[in-house]
């Protein structure tokens, strides 16, 4: 056990970063994974959406140069 | 959001239009009338015509490996601006691979039902043909880019040219799932190692 305050002190402070670097480790990871992310079983129905899309002639490879 | 049964994947391929007439390799001559009579599968036998293992690769390099698909109902962002103003230049990296662009209308409609996703447009969803092959759509079958959620032209701008050269790299990969998924743990850690030794905020994800 510590003796002196202070050593509670620094405890605590290493606690604290520890949390704080556990927080934004996490946030940044969810942030990365919201914006760039693998399509699986989850999107599947867009994908099928998508597929059937192009399936049924609605969608056609885009030929412009650019976008309307 | 809905999920799909197991098993009941999307086509893998486009479906043959109904009375779209399908290649044949027909035997004997094209002026004998078909026969009907014999339904029997028959040994179709023909000289074999082997690429050359330079030609394989050229094949590889050409054979379509993505279905690039932009979903943007257009709203006033950087990220739809960024898009409009590099697509020609994307478009022409990646020649080999088609791009199917929703229209306002069809991606709007498109959001209608995918309301979650509203606000996170332009959305660009990459099909890997090679893995919907193999498993459907019920496991990993590509990737995608919420590029609206990059709230800065630079920002946006360095997650189309990131994206673009993942694309461009990545064409010829044989287990495409676990190299994005290796990827992204690097960046996870990168990220880390960045708050360890108090750099600057990353241009990306931020």
């Amino acid at each position: 056990m510590p003796e002196r305050w202070s050593d509670y002190v620094a405890i605590l402070m290493s606690a604290l970063a520890l949390g704080y670097l556990v927080y934004e480790i996490d946030r940044r990871r969810r942030k990365l994974h919201d914006i760039f992310d693998v399509l699986d079983a989850d999107d599947a129905y867009i994908t099928a959406r998508l597929e059937d899309m192009v399936a049924s002639g609605e969608l056609q490879p885009y030929a412009g140069a650019t976008l309307a | 959001m809905p999920r799909a049964p197991r098993g009941s994947g999307s086509p893998r391929r486009p479906r043959a239009r109904a009375g779209t007439p399908r290649e044949t390799v027909q035997s004997g001559s094209s002026a004998t009338p078909p026969r009907v009579l014999d339904a029997r599968p028959r040994k179709v036998t023909r000289l074999a015509v082997l690429p050359q293992p330079a030609a394989l690769g050229e094949c590889a390099a050409t054979v379509p490996r993505f279905r690039i698909f932009i979903i943007d109902s257009g709203w006033n962002s950087s990220a739809h601006k960024v898009l409009q103003e590099n697509f020609g230049l994307i478009r022409e990296l990646q020649k080999e691979d088609p791009i199917y662009v929703l229209s306002k209308d069809q991606s709007i409609e498109f959001m209608r039902h995918h309301q979650e996703r509203i606000g996170r447009e332009p959305i660009i969803a990459v099909h890997d043909l090679a893995a919907m092959d193999k498993s459907g759509t019920t496991d990993f079958h590509g990737f995608r880019l919420h590029l609206g959620l990059l709230r800065t032209p630079q920002q946006a701008l360095l997650a189309l040219q990131n994206f673009t050269r993942f694309l461009s790299t990545h064409r010829q990969s044989v287990d495409l799932e676990a190299e994005i998924r290796t990827d992204l743990r690097r960046e996870g850690l990168a990220g880390a190692i960045e708050i360890i030794l108090h750099h600057e905020a990353r241009e990306i994800g931020e």
